[in-house]
């Protein structure tokens, strides 16, 4: 199946086949976006900056701040996203193919820098000082990863070149640089996997052979695999993965406390102003940790409720990838999809005791202005392309059974 | 399957979907397992750490004195704090351990052994100061905690009082004097507390199932004592055993209006600010209620009034002293210069603290012999009137009661409660005596003798103690003026340097054979002693001294003890209010 189509094939495409595609210019007639992302996303904001809020006070506890001083930054990261939402749906998508290598250059020298004049948070470098608000590198390094795919992988698509070495060796430079600079140098193993999903999910899906990525795969494991033995900060919260509850009071601390925050929630929760895991307990209760505080104060009911919003929410982008109108715009929205969910799997995973500790926000919801400014930003590309989705396309590819008049209509509504 | 590169990439999409779709599923599922099904377990293991039930130390009661008619404080608390390591969460012991052995002074090496102990909790200091705590936590030194508070007591007026007021322990408990006496009501109660509370167990406001009782803080205690009063008796004291070449005696001031006690000092002392530091817990006792002796010819005032009281003697009345009087096997003799047999009376028994005087008091009590109605009715004035024998129910611990022999058991009666007449062969500590002679001389009242003025209210005015009568009538009126007339005759004519002018000064010296613990007494052993007062017209002060065997030549009574009783009674009158004699 997949593996067998080639650059022949792609011959009988529908999509222009000029290298330099000007994507804009093709894609087609512009309709009303996709509104579903909008209040799906503001559902999460909402969820999130309620829950800062309300643990407000714990946060604050013995810091001589404000109770509303976690709040108020995080509805300023808030208010910067929404300018970087309505910026990126703006934006021209050919606008940021032109600046997309300033943009990864910018990233990597962040990436860089952050080592040498970042600050040091529990033995790793991931933030960035600018004007009282912490910038954390990783972020950017996501956004300009997707753009870059999309664009890359695209352009090796035209020139049936998917399946090559050449591809797999730039694909593999990525992957070294990354497990170098962002696992490596800043320790942050979460955000490394979550571009290691990004870069191997989104080449799969641009064709990709599936038997290429398992190999990329296989030596990618390798890499991790060295990177956790050779770091005992690691390798302990490997160890403490494997088995939280032998060792509660130190290493498995965060992680026993986080299935104990989620199950003292029981099935309706114990209410917004009643969360005790927050005061002290449970370490980054606003942070990599509100999943578990959202499921203590709201319980079972809320919980999943956040997780059905994060499912429809990635149910409206896959549809858009699916409908998207170009191989770039449906890789980009991939990107983002790839982003999105592997942060959200590795996040709620780490709460609930099936993943392990990775340090790595839940995407919309956590405090940390970075990661709500940028999945805004990327939120905003998914919108401006939702304009642009090829209805017939989806309906040709998987509505057949619909009724047709009704099938426009429904399109959103369903898969 | 249709291999189109858009249908594949769609189809790649759609399988990644699902993927994600399966993952959703199995958090939901795994949510239902952990906050469903088992909730209660981890409801449970939650509150372990969330739930404390505490309590919450009450601050101890402070302890006051008198300075002339104001308040004092005495002892005051401070909040101190202990420094403690984790050996577990600490980094680097050696550079810990060099950080820390600067701030709290001890050795860096003897540090470091702490730091690698095996164990979870090293006290490596104990109450340091605020800026001690404060500069460690500046230090930032992972594994090393500051905010365990120690109260610690604080010393108003300095080393004064300390075997009054005792000390308390390192474990907050009183030990000896008023500390351990009221430790209870200076404790106060503790609160408590049960509450879902933040990591650093401050109960949180927003759940209401909270139990809090506020803890009541301990009783302040204001003392009868007066510091300035104190302070002089404890220099009298040490300057007067010093003259004497003694190593150790005792000095009460009773206010004989009420049974206060003003002031009580025994040498050597201690500094309480600095218990740990003492080497003879002997030192700790208040040896003026813990240790009896026996009094010698002190007691002579008080054998003069029982005869009085009972009107086996008149107030004037002479009799035909032999010098000496063989009871039983022995022979009673005058061991003070006595001018040989003569006509004496009453006053002169007194005077020239006649031996063979006491045992012809002792006779008159019994009809003119030593027989068991006189021993009995000087037993009765002992016990029941004096209270010799049990404890005068002074506000301090380890009170002794004293021995009084049985006045109809045992061998050899007459001659031991011959002994007794001039006090020997019985034994009282300090404060009986000087309660006793209160008692003898203020008209006939025997106050409890006292320690407590009162508490304080929290606004800080005083609630009051009444006077503790504890036995009215001890002796009668006119017995209580005829042995004030001749104890301020003793003075008069053989303690020269405390008569003062205008006021009444009144004494009696005591020269106490020493029992020797493998049977009889010390040849050359005694122990000095004197029991007097200062007033006006009626005794205002009652003055106990005891002078434990001195060096100094001649009789202990008057050579050891009265000069330093002197001082106290010229200290009273100069320094302090003591009315004047009306006429």
């Amino acid at each position: 199946m997949s593996p067998s189509f080639s650059g022949r094939s792609f011959s009988r495409g529908r999509r222009p086949r000029l290298a330099a595609e000007s994507h804009q210019s093709n894609l087609g007639r512009k309709h009303r976006p996709d509104y579903a992302l909008l209040i799906l996303m503001s559902l999460l904001l909402v969820v999130g900056a309620v829950v800062v809020y309300a643990i407000g006070p714990g946060l604050t506890n013995g810091k001589n701040l404000p109770e509303n001083y976690f709040s108020s930054k995080q509805l300023t990261a808030i208010g910067l996203g929404i300018v970087g939402f309505i910026f990126a749906s703006w934006l021209p998508l050919e606008s940021w193919k032109r600046w997309q290598a300033p943009l990864i250059l910018l990233a990597a020298v962040v990436a860089l820098a952050v080592r040498y004049i970042g600050e040091e948070i529990n033995g790793a470098h991931r933030w960035i000082q600018v004007g009282g608000f912490s910038f954390q590198a990783a972020e950017l390094v996501k956004l300009a990863l997707v753009i870059w795919l999309a664009d890359f992988l695209t352009s090796r698509r035209i020139e049936g070149k998917m399946g090559s070495p050449d591809t797999l060796k730039w694909l593999g430079a990525v992957v070294a640089t990354i497990v170098v600079v962002v696992a490596g140098l800043q320790s942050d193993f979460g955000s490394a996997a979550v571009m290691m999903a990004v870069i191997g999910l989104t080449a799969l899906v641009a064709g990709l052979p599936l038997r290429r990525l398992l190999l990329v795969g296989a030596a990618v494991f390798l890499l991790g695999t060295i990177a956790i033995v050779s770091t005992p900060y690691r390798r302990d919260r490997v160890a403490t993965f494997l088995n939280p509850e032998a060792d509660c009071q130190t290493e498995g601390y965060q992680a026993c406390q986080a299935i104990i925050t989620v199950g003292s929630g029981g099935l309706f929760g114990k209410g917004l102003g009643r969360s005790v895991q927050a005061y002290g307990y449970l370490p980054e209760p606003a942070n990599d940790s509100i999943f578990a505080i959202v499921a203590e104060k709201f319980g079972f009911v809320g919980a999943s409720s956040v997780l059905i919003v994060f499912w429809l929410l990635f149910r409206r982008i896959a549809t858009i990838a699916r409908q998207a109108p170009t191989d770039y715009t449906r890789l980009l929205v991939t990107g983002v999809l790839i982003w999105l969910s592997a942060q959200m799997i590795i996040n709620v995973g780490a709460m609930i005791g099936l993943l392990p500790l990775k340090g790595i926000t839940l995407p919309f919801v956590s405090y940390g202005g970075t990661s709500i400014i940028f999945v805004m930003i990327a939120m905003g590309i998914v919108f401006q392309i939702s304009r642009y989705t090829d209805l017939s396309a989806s309906r040709k590819s998987q509505s057949e059974r619909s009724d047709r008049t009704n099938t426009i209509r429904f399109q959103r509504g369903t898969l | 399957m249709d291999s189109h590169p858009f249908t594949s990439s769609i189809r790649r999409i759609n399988v990644m979907y699902l993927l994600l779709v399966g993952v959703v599923v199995l958090f939901g599922l795994r949510l239902f397992y952990l906050q469903v099904i088992r909730h209660n377990y981890y409801e449970k293991q939650a509150l372990t750490s969330q739930l404390k039930q505490y309590e919450i130390p009450a601050d101890r009661g402070s302890i006051y004195a008198y300075d002339g008619d104001e308040i004092v404080p005495l002892v005051l608390n401070e909040t101190r704090y202990r420094i403690v390591a984790d050996p577990e969460l600490v980094d680097d012991s050696a550079q810990t351990a060099i950080a820390l052995s600067g701030v709290i002074g001890r050795s860096a090496e003897d540090i470091q052994k702490q730091l690698e102990a095996d164990s979870r909790y090293e006290i490596l200091a104990n109450k340091q100061t605020k800026e001690v705590k404060e500069k460690i936590d500046n230090l930032k030194l992972p594994g090393i905690f500051t905010n365990e508070k120690v109260p610690q007591r604080v010393y108003i007026q300095g080393a004064i009082a300390g075997q009054i007021l005792g000390f308390v322990n390192d474990a907050g408990e009183g030990n000896y004097g008023i500390e351990q006496f009221f430790d209870d009501d200076l404790n106060g109660t503790p609160g408590r507390v049960k509450a879902l509370t933040d990591k650093n167990n401050v109960p949180l406001l927003a759940t209401s199932d909270n139990v809090l009782i506020d803890p009541i803080d301990g009783e302040d205690i204001v003392l009868t004592l007066d510091v300035a009063m104190q302070r002089q008796l404890e220099a009298i004291l040490a300057q007067g055993l010093k003259n004497a070449i003694s190593k150790s005696g005792s000095a009460i001031i009773l206010d004989a209006r009420n049974g206060a006690v003003k002031a009580m000092a025994n040498y050597p002392t201690y500094d309480p600010a600095k218990f740990s530091s003492v080497e003879d817990p002997k030192v700790f006792n208040n040896a003026s209620v813990s240790e009896p002796l026996e009094p010698g010819s002190v007691m002579k005032t008080l054998t003069a009034a029982a005869a009085l009281d009972t009107g086996s003697v008149g107030a004037d009345q002479t009799y035909f002293d032999p010098s000496f009087f063989r009871v039983d096997d022995a022979t009673v003799r005058n061991i003070e210069e006595d001018g040989g047999a003569a006509t004496r009376s009453v006053s002169d028994i007194l005077q020239f603290s006649l031996n063979t005087g006491a045992t012809w008091l002792l006779m008159q009590m019994g009809g003119g012999e030593l027989n068991e109605q006189g021993r009995k009715t000087w037993y009765d004035y002992m016990t029941n009137h004096y209270n010799f024998g049990s404890p005068t129910g002074i506000e301090q611990g380890f009170e002794a009661e004293g021995i009084i022999p049985s006045p109809t058991e045992g061998f050899g009666l007459n001659i031991r409660y011959a002994n007794t007449a001039f006090g020997q062969g019985m034994t009282v500590t300090p404060l009986q005596m000087a309660a006793a002679v209160t008692a003898a001389v203020n008209g006939g009242t025997y106050y409890r003798p006292t320690l407590i003025s009162g508490t304080l209210d929290s606004d800080g005015s005083l609630r009051a103690n009444k006077p503790d009568i504890k036995h009215a009538g001890v002796v009668k009126e006119s017995t209580s003026k005829t042995l004030v007339r001749y104890m301020d005759n003793v003075v008069e004519k053989n303690n020269r340097p405390a008569a003062r002018e205008g006021y009444r000064v009144g004494g009696k010296t005591g020269t106490a054979e020493i029992a020797n613990p493998e049977g009889g007494y010390y040849e050359d052993k005694f122990n000095g002693t004197y029991v007097g007062y200062v007033g006006g017209d009626t005794p205002e002060y009652v003055i106990m001294v005891r002078v434990d065997e001195p060096k100094v030549a001649g009789y202990a009574g008057s050579r050891a003890a009265g000069p330093i009783f002197a001082s106290l009674s010229n200290m009273l009158i100069d320094n302090f209010t003591v009315s004047r004699k009306s006429n």
